[in-house]
């Protein structure tokens, strides 16, 4: 599910179905000569977690992504956004980055850390291929927690 | 052999001939109204070119995936990225849509390892059969739609999605 209104109703409904929740984590660098990449693994992040969505669009709800710049306190920002998102009342809680600070963080929820993928340059074949690879590779990471229970 | 035309009987065909002109010219647009609906030419629907060749398909479903050029949303143009699950009966070609009738997620054909011939959605174990046809006891509550096929030169063309006419 995205997060639209549309969507949002049917979440609303159908609760004990999506009980999984992807939020990803945005790093907006604003250097001039860090732009590009940021830029780049922004297009990663969103082409990915969007593909992840099409996929599990009945047990998954996508969050808006959480950006944040270069100085930005992660520490504070995970501890009210694990409280914050607490109340939401998922749960599976997932985090999608691609910023490796996040790996060290102590959060609410499962950190899952993908180094960027340039997608920009490639044909739309390519491209889906590559996406379909990286789900490919955090697919077990959500499929272990679905199963502990 | 000559027959004058009186002036009298040029004035009333004149004022006839000009007179059913304008006339025909005010009916023709209300009868093109009025039997419009048969005018209208039957959309075909966009068939969409896929690369693949009819006879390299099989019994096995087979994942498809296929692009839809310059989709409008209102102002917005967007290339959409669509999937199918074909396979053929006999000399039919089937294809599926993989969206899930439970909450919208994307199967796979034989996704589940104790279930391989049989369409697996991994969110919440849903599961349908070759036909389409949702197993019972699984989540999904229909079968799933199906693409409208054409084959034109050997190549499969993929139109609108329909309900599941096979189950």
């Amino acid at each position: 599910m995205n997060w639209t209104a549309n969507d949002m109703d049917t979440y609303l409904q159908q609760r004990e179905y999506i009980d999984t929740l992807i939020v990803p984590l945005l790093k907006v660098e604003t250097k001039p000569e860090n732009m590009k990449s940021s830029s780049s693994s922004s297009e990663f992040l969103m082409h990915l977690t969007t593909f992840i969505e099409t996929q599990f669009k009945g047990r998954m709800m996508l969050m808006p992504p959480f950006a944040y710049t270069q100085s930005m306190d992660l520490t504070e920002m995970a501890a009210t956004l694990s409280q914050d998102l607490s109340v939401a009342s998922f749960k599976y809680v997932f985090f999608l980055t691609t910023d490796s600070k996040w790996t060290s963080i102590e959060m609410d929820g499962e950190v899952i850390w993908l180094p960027s993928i340039p997608l920009e340059s490639m044909d739309p074949q390519l491209r889906k291929s590559i996406i379909e690879d990286q789900l490919r590779q955090v697919l077990p990471r959500f499929t272990e927690k679905w199963s502990e229970q | 052999m000559s027959k004058k035309v009186s002036r009298r009987q040029f004035m009333s065909y004149t004022l006839m001939g000009v007179g059913g002109f304008m006339a025909s010219g005010m009916l023709m647009p209300m009868v093109r109204f009025a039997i419009d609906p048969v005018l209208q030419t039957k959309d075909e629907g966009d068939f969409i070119h896929t690369q693949h060749k009819v006879d390299e398909l099989s019994e096995t479903p087979i994942r498809i995936d296929f692009t839809i050029k310059d989709r409008k949303d209102a102002w917005y143009k967007s290339d959409v990225s669509n999937t199918a699950w074909v396979y053929k009966n006999g000399d039919t070609v089937i294809a599926l849509s993989p969206v899930c009738k439970h909450l919208g997620c994307t199967v796979n054909w034989g996704g589940d390892e104790k279930h391989p011939d049989q369409f697996f959605c991994p969110c919440h174990a849903g599961r349908y059969m070759k036909n389409g046809d949702n197993v019972k006891g699984t989540p999904p509550l229909g079968p799933l739609d199906e693409f409208d096929v054409k084959v034109e030169d050997g190549f499969l063309y993929l139109g609108k999605t329909k309900p599941n006419t096979l189950v």
